[in-house]
């Protein structure tokens, strides 16, 4: 259930909310179409979920399309993004062929649609190939990259580039993933909703109630990495500085994350990582379901500090929502996980297994450093990246893209 | 005092006697890519800095209070964070990081102070210090959205309460980016308090005291707010 914008006024203050309503105002009516592959799992849907309702909301006509695919149409796309997060990875002329297929069956229907809209957001290279199948687009097109894009394999981003390079803009979450394009390329953060399921206050007796069921010990410290189950969030790096800091501290350890429709690796990496943690009972690895929200919340709630230890990674949503809740970070030194975490104020950027342990032990040690680090990043998180600044940036960028200039100062 | 949309505070419909009323405005950030290629190293920073256009470097000095960004307690310009960040070169960073912008008459003269800088650094290295791959700085522009929020401050006495309320972009636009705008580098508050000739002299004194170099916007607005404190009781 999503909330009206007004009720984020109580959060950020009436200013805010009211430089949305004129934002809005000035966009009123236009309709806008976004389009990516998957209604639940991962931050992208998450962000479509609520941005089209508020995007209704502030008077816009918006609306958020899902393309549907084949598991091989999944595998495929799996592979592209792999690929052009670094990962050499091999894709045929067919699965070039499968890709185009799957964008031509969803463009049947989508077509009418997405030819009539005055902007168009397509999300990540899933849907990319859409807009060559819509000749008669009467909009703007714009394509939003969520992922690493800062140092894609060759080949794969070389396909992908063919099909972006038409729109008329592109978005990436920060300047290290933006890529030479003919078009203009825009910088915008995601966000998280401080409403959500997800993030919203707990009741301290849920709060039980989700330790309670996980059997998690209330006397022993806990860390919780939540993301879903995919080899560059590094799990079995998690558990092996898990192992370090077991030496000399008893901690426990959730590993917590369910699967996206679109993203067909997670059970082998589930694997891999059940294997590294071989029958330890203070690893908690939790298969938790797509509408988990309020189980993840909890475990972020519970935890003394939040990992995310990726090797890449797009943003990091999960760094937010630990942050919001008050918690250090130690997250991997990469991505946008940089733009969150600043070493000594809201966490610790590593490179290693060895680097978080050394991170863990030092907060463990210092227990009013934990305190500290989770109010600076809960405070961090509201002036930053909630999604009242996102979807200002979004209104911003239609005005002008719309305005169809390019000055320094456009006043609308 | 110049009018014109753009250039300084927009006032309208002068009454004899009085000021006109303050037009509020509210503006948000658009953040692209400038299009340069990224520096990895200090000469190429310097050759980037020789050659962006002054958007390039206005953004990477002065809009940095608008950017998703953490409040850096250090430095306030992406050159001298990242001098120090990336290259680690602290002694740059403090020469870099001590620059206020608001000092300088254009960009052109804070572009040449930077590579003034950057060039006698440059003379004191044996090696030019380089990012690691992934750490290069890149080159970024802005267009500041300006937007009117169809509120006017009618009297002296009314610009405290306003400025309370008001969003960091309208802050940010009226005492900040006005700068840029005003021939005379002015903000918008205080060209619009001298529009009452000296009646408000000791105020526009005090807002042209604030020290810019450390300040997030909400600690600016404070800042205001104090500099403004008694005005009310003017009358």
């Amino acid at each position: 259930m999503n909330a009206p914008i007004a009720a984020y006024e109580g959060i950020l203050g009436s200013s805010v909310v009211t430089q949305l309503r004129r934002l809005g105002g000035k966009l009123r009516g236009i309709r806008v179409v976004h389009v990516n592959s998957t209604r639940e799992g991962g931050g992208v849907a998450e962000i479509l979920d609520w941005m089209t309702f508020l995007m209704c909301d502030l008077g816009l006509d918006a609306s958020w399309e899902v393309i549907h695919g084949t598991q091989r149409f999944f595998e495929i796309t799996k592979a592209i993004h792999n690929g052009l997060q670094g990962k050499p990875v091999t894709l045929s002329k067919k699965d070039w062929r499968i890709y185009q297929d799957v964008n031509e069956q969803n463009a049947e229907n989508l077509r009418a649609s997405l030819e009539a809209a005055d902007i168009v957001v397509i999300h990540d290279p899933q849907p990319a190939y859409l807009l060559k199948l819509c000749p008669n687009r009467k909009g703007k097109w714009i394509w939003r990259g969520h992922i690493d894009f800062s140092r894609p394999f060759g080949p794969v981003w070389k396909m992908i580039r063919s099909y972006v390079e038409k729109y008329d803009a592109s978005i990436f979450s920060m300047s290290e993933f933006a890529q030479p394009l003919p078009h203009p390329q825009f910088l915008i953060p995601p966000s998280i909703d401080p409403l959500s399921e997800k993030n919203r206050d707990i009741d301290p007796a849920e709060l039980e109630t989700v330790r309670a069921e996980y059997r998690l010990d209330p006397e022993r410290p806990l860390l919780v990495q939540v993301s879903r189950f995919d080899r560059f969030k590094d799990p079995v790096g998690v558990i092996r500085a898990y192992r370090m800091v077991r030496k000399v501290a008893p901690v426990q350890l959730v590993l917590a994350g369910g699967g996206a429709t679109d993203d067909p690796e997670g059970k082998a990496v589930v694997e891999e990582v059940l294997e590294e943690a071989d029958k330890d009972p203070d690893i908690h690895v939790l298969l938790l379901p797509p509408d988990a929200h309020k189980t993840i919340n909890a475990l972020q709630r519970l935890s003394d500090i939040v990992l995310q230890k990726s090797t890449r990674e797009g943003f990091g949503l999960t760094v937010t929502e630990g942050m919001w809740k008050g918690k250090p970070v130690i997250g991997g030194d990469v991505g946008g996980i940089r733009l969150q975490v600043v070493n000594h104020h809201t966490g610790f950027l590593v490179n290693t297994p060895e680097g978080a342990a050394h991170r863990i032990r030092y907060l463990l040690h210092h227990r009013n450093r934990i305190k500290e680090m989770g109010e600076v990043a809960r405070e961090f998180v509201r002036e930053n990246f909630l999604l009242t600044r996102h979807l200002r940036d979004y209104l911003t960028l239609f005005l002008t893209i719309r305005s169809g200039r390019n000055e320094r100062i456009l006043y609308v | 005092m110049p009018h014109a949309r753009g250039e300084t505070a927009e006032y309208e419909g002068k009454e004899d006697g009085q000021l006109t009323p303050f037009v509020i405005q509210d503006c948000s950030l658009l953040i692209r890519m400038s299009g340069l290629l990224p520096a990895a190293d200090l000469r190429e920073l310097r050759d980037r800095i020789a050659a962006c256009s002054e958007n390039v470097l206005f953004h990477h000095f002065f809009e940095t209070l608008l950017r998703p960004t953490f409040d850096n307690p250090d430095y306030r310009n992406d050159f001298a964070v990242w001098a120090k960040l990336y290259l680690d070169d602290r002694v740059l960073a403090e020469r870099l990081g001590i620059l206020d912008p608001y000092s300088y008459a254009s960009l052109k003269e804070l572009r040449n102070v930077v590579l003034g800088l950057i060039d006698e650094r440059l003379k004191e290295l044996t090696l030019v210090p380089r990012a690691r791959p992934g750490d290069e700085f890149f080159f970024q522009e802005a267009t500041t959205v300006v937007f009117d929020t169809g509120e006017r401050i009618r009297h002296p006495r009314e610009l405290a309460p306003a400025i309370r309320g008001m969003t960091n972009g309208s802050i940010y636009y009226h005492f900040l980016e006005a700068r840029r705008r005003s021939p005379a580098g002015m903000d918008d508050f205080s060209s619009w308090l001298m529009g009452d000739g000296k009646k408000y002299e000791r105020h526009v004194h005090a807002l042209a005291s604030i020290d810019l170099l450390f300040h997030s916007l909400g600690h600016l607005r404070a800042d205001l707010l104090r500099a403004l404190s008694n005005m009310e009781s003017l009358g």
